[in-house]
């Protein structure tokens, strides 16, 4: 079963005012994207970030304290929690809202990377959309939007890859398999940066790293994400049947640019919980993880060998290879997405070690590298010179004029999984296959009479009789094809309810 | 649901910064050979960049 989706934290700032209102900034962004004026509908019940898939739940998050000061400084302000979230589910089912004080896309769950890739670039287009609606309210191209993961003086905001995987899958077998491909999977997906910093302190200008997020990683595990921030984060929100199934909640991963390294981030993640789920992941157990994610992200030659418990000392291109190694055994023709990962996998990190030269649109460190030592060439400056950390930044901006990695882009040197009519297709529909596209197809068809939605129901208006569409279990694509007819074809929610209802009983 | 009996692991002080590679490992890449970006274009892009963008960019702590 394969089911993803990423959730995308954007930077936003105004070259007009010496400082901003993030909390405004991000709302009012958010907003510039309904014509009609905003309606509560997201449900909140089903989020508890206190919940630990290692089988307890925490009393309080490290962020707890800080959101609570946040919430009574923000207490004055003339609107409610809710106006300030300013959820929306968008018609191809992504969610778009302000979530700590950054506007916030994620996608519809997707099943195959040509989806999600088009999803993600969709986020783009419509947070731009957003922007360029909110610069005519501002009179002028004020408002920037950022799709990075730092600010460069210690504030980090993420790029979450999840995954819907079995339950029965023991967690300490995620662990045991996951945290050494994690750790060194920076060097296909990492979106390099400028520099180092850490958590709310100094940034040091300079040497070039692989990661975005390397810096800002402090723990192996665990269930925050705001601060002490884990390699593999211990959240238990499953947005599904609980019974079934787990979320896989990934925080360590860059927001990337180049669409090649969004679906081999994803497609190869992917393999290896498939590898987890057979007992076939590699042993590859480091000594002391967290302290590999920096080493790694700051050996951009990728020289660097992390100790492994076993006594071993491997390259990050080396853990990779173990991996895939694993992959190609085991997974080999199952699919044509399958093959096609495997290939790309392995030519990447051959070309990782032979000619870098030939990812330049491939992968975002790769790129970002390259466009920066042709600058300094040109301009003869070195790595502390400020100006660096300025392009940096402006690799990410998602503005066609002014962003770099699009500069690129539309310059035909990056490599593409989409295209712009398959982003079109994405911005007014989900994926036809999941429950995001019917989620979709929902808002669509019935928007007065959607009361409250989350990722897993639908709750709609009126009547005695329960009124939810409960999609906490609804993962098979033809399954998901059936209920969508349904939903396409009835005259209202109550009716294709029934005939769902009847349909799901004969089954039985 | 039994509580997992995962160790917490504590790492030890060690440098995070990475020690530059002996000559005799060679050292890789370190300047890509595809030529520089266009000129015209992205050259012209890189330069009207603000030298001081990052340091007037504030944001706060996301997830």
């Amino acid at each position: 079963m394969r089911l993803f989706g990423i959730e995308t934290e954007y930077g936003i700032t105004r070259d007009d005012v010496p400082e901003i209102d993030p909390v405004v900034e991000s709302m009012e962004l958010v907003r510039a994207h309904l014509e009609a004026s905003f309606e509560r509908r997201w449900d909140y019940a089903g989020e508890d970030p206190h919940e630990d898939a290692r089988g307890f739940r925490v009393s309080g998050l490290q962020q707890d304290r800080e959101e609570d000061d946040f919430a009574t400084r923000d207490a004055h302000r003339p609107f409610s929690f809710h106006d300030m979230k300013s959820d929306l589910v968008l018609p191809n089912g992504a969610r778009f809202y302000n979530d700590h004080t950054h506007p916030e896309y994620s996608t519809p769950e997707c099943r195959t990377l040509k989806d999600l890739v088009a999803h993600d670039r969709t986020g783009e287009r419509i947070l731009l959309r957003a922007a360029q609606r909110r610069n005519k309210v501002l009179g002028g191209e004020h408002v920037r939007l950022y799709k990075n993961n730092t600010d460069f003086h210690g504030h980090s905001y993420g790029c979450h890859d999840n995954y819907l995987v079995a339950r029965s899958i023991p967690f300490p077998n995620l662990v045991a398999g996951l945290v050494p491909f994690l750790v060194s999977r920076q060097v296909i997906a990492g979106a390099g940066k400028v520099g180092t910093e850490a958590q709310e302190s100094g940034y040091v200008p300079g040497p070039y790293q692989l990661s975005q997020r390397a810096d800002f990683m402090e723990a192996e595990l665990g269930v925050d994400t705001m601060h002490n921030r884990p390699i593999l984060n211990t959240r238990d929100e499953p947005h599904a049947d609980r019974m079934k199934y787990r979320r896989l909640h990934l925080i360590i991963g860059d927001a990337n640019m180049c669409e090649y390294a969004t679906a081999l981030k994803v497609g190869t993640t992917q393999l290896v919980l498939d590898l987890i789920e057979r007992g076939a992941a590699p042993d590859c157990e480091l000594d002391q993880p967290v302290t590999a994610v920096k080493q790694l992200s700051r050996d951009p030659d990728l020289k660097t060998v992390v100790k492994l418990v076993n006594g071993q000392k491997l390259s990050a291109v080396d853990i990779q290879e173990s991996y895939y190694e694993a992959a190609s055994r085991m997974l080999s023709g199952i699919d044509e997405e399958t093959d096609w990962l495997l290939r790309e996998w392995s030519e990447t990190l051959s070309l990782l070690s032979r000619d870098r030269s030939r990812l330049v649109g491939k992968l975002d460190w790769v790129t970002k590298q390259w466009l920066l030592e042709s600058f300094m060439r040109e301009e003869r400056i070195g790595w502390d010179d400020p100006w660096l950390t300025s392009l940096d930044l402006e690799y990410h901006n998602i503005h066609p004029d002014q962003g770099l990695y699009l500069g690129l882009e539309a310059e035909g040197k990056a490599w593409r999984m989409t295209t712009d009519e398959a982003i079109e297709e994405a911005i007014r529909n989900g994926p036809t296959d999941t429950r995001g596209g019917l989620r979709g197809l929902c808002v669509q068809r019935f928007p007065g009479q959607i009361k409250s939605m989350q990722w897993e129901r639908i709750q709609f208006t009126g009547g005695i009789r329960s009124r939810n569409l409960d999609m906490g279990d609804l993962f098979d694509p033809q399954e998901v094809r059936r209920c969508a007819h349904i939903f396409q074809t009835a005259g209202s929610p109550s009716e294709a309810l029934a005939a769902w209802s009847h349909r799901k009983d004969r089954a039985i | 649901m039994k509580p997992s009996t995962m160790p917490e692991r504590r790492e030890g002080p060690v440098d995070p910064m990475p020690q530059s590679p002996r000559p005799e490992e060679g050292g890789g890449p370190r300047r890509q050979e595809t030529g520089s970006p266009e000129k015209d274009n992205l050259m012209k892009r890189m330069r009207k960049v603000d030298p001081k963008q990052a340091e007037r960019y504030r944001q706060r702590t996301g997830e």
